[in-house]
């Protein structure tokens, strides 16, 4: 290592506030590139379920309207 | 005359033309889930890559560089900050580009990249210019100065900003997406400006450290953990294009059936 002491890397003689500063924002901002897609990810799959769901719900009522109807029909 | 029939009957039935084998990857790269199904096997890999390359340009720069004879410990930001400048432009080649391919070729995934590209590209320029305004605390005396080089990457930022506008002031997909990528395509005027601006003006921003045409103006062992955290940061612009590639697909695609069969697929397993 350059620096003598973990102190002395934390410091940079005193251009340690300058350096940590822009890397902690640095990585902040790259951290939230790549976790907010995934975040939106899952959101968007679980839309695309429900809309699965939604559909499947429909066809099954439509499915027993009609077998209630022939049921009728036959009386 | 057997070879002419069997043409005819290829041709007829409709089966797949065999007419440029060579141009396949082209076509496969222009279906949004040959391309969703790919980048998933990817990514985990080119995540990983790009961790380790980060991570080793990082401690190789802050910890185990020299420091600069004039400027001391502060250099080291440069280890963040030319990597991010050099991707916020070279990500502005790559929006404008997919926006040029998406025109000419009304290639949709190209349009899909584009608007990808565009907050990445955005967040990057951000980061050079905060770590720029900070490292010109201690070497310049002020956070901000109206200098050539900085103005025009705050134009880039802005660009950025108006390619993602774009995309929402259309109620048609179509129309935002060529508004968008004309947009894109008429900023890169704007790219060699940001490059020569520390040659045509007097600048107080130091003049490029790395040049295609010539050694670099800096020692090997400052030099060498930059290279690596400029590849660092091109792999991880990858992964964050995949990323931001593969949900504009979902979105666009979420009524198609093989979208519907990747999630009950995913809701069976």
């Amino acid at each position: 290592m350059y620096f003598e002491s973990f102190e002395a890397l934390l410091n940079m003689s005193g251009h340690g506030v300058y350096v940590w500063s822009s890397l902690a924002v640095t990585l902040a901002a790259m951290l939230w590139l790549v976790i907010a897609p995934l975040f939106k990810q899952r959101a968007l799959l679980q839309e695309v379920n429900r809309d699965i769901q939604r559909q499947q719900d429909r066809e099954l009522a439509a499915k027993t309207a009609s077998l209630s109807d022939s049921h009728e029909e036959s009386n | 005359m057997s070879w002419l029939s069997d043409k005819f009957s290829s041709t007829l039935s409709g089966g797949p033309s065999k007419e440029s084998p060579s141009w396949q990857w082209f076509y496969r790269l222009g279906s949004p889930r040959w391309f969703y199904q790919r980048s998933g096997q990817w990514l985990p890999w080119l995540s990983l890559v790009a961790l380790l390359v980060l991570a080793t340009g990082l401690v190789w720069g802050l910890a185990f560089a020299p420091e600069d004879a004039k400027q001391g410990n502060s250099f080291r930001i440069i280890y963040i900050h030319v990597p991010a400048a050099f991707l916020a432009q070279s990500g502005y080649f790559i929006m404008a580009i997919a926006g040029a391919i998406g025109l000419i070729w009304k290639m949709k995934m190209s349009y899909m990249v584009m608007k990808a590209a565009a907050p990445i590209g955005a967040v990057l320029t951000f980061i050079a210019l905060f770590t720029g305004a900070v490292w010109g605390k201690p070497t310049w005396g002020a956070y901000w100065v109206w200098d050539a080089r900085i103005t025009s990457m705050l134009i880039l930022l802005f660009l950025y900003a108006g390619v993602m506008a774009l995309q929402y002031a259309y109620h048609s997909v179509d129309a935002a997406s060529r508004a968008s990528a004309i947009l894109a395509l008429v900023g890169t005027v704007n790219i060699p400006i940001i490059n020569k601006s520390v040659d045509w003006w007097y600048t107080l921003h130091q003049p490029a450290t790395i040049k295609l045409t010539s050694a670099p103006s800096m020692h090997m062992d400052m030099f060498m953990p930059l290279l690596v955290m400029i590849v660092g940061f091109y792999l991880f612009y990858a992964v964050a294009l995949i990323l931001h590639t593969r949900n504009e697909i979902l979105r666009r695609e979420r009524k198609t059936s093989w979208v519907r069969e990747l999630v009950t697929a995913k809701a069976g397993g």
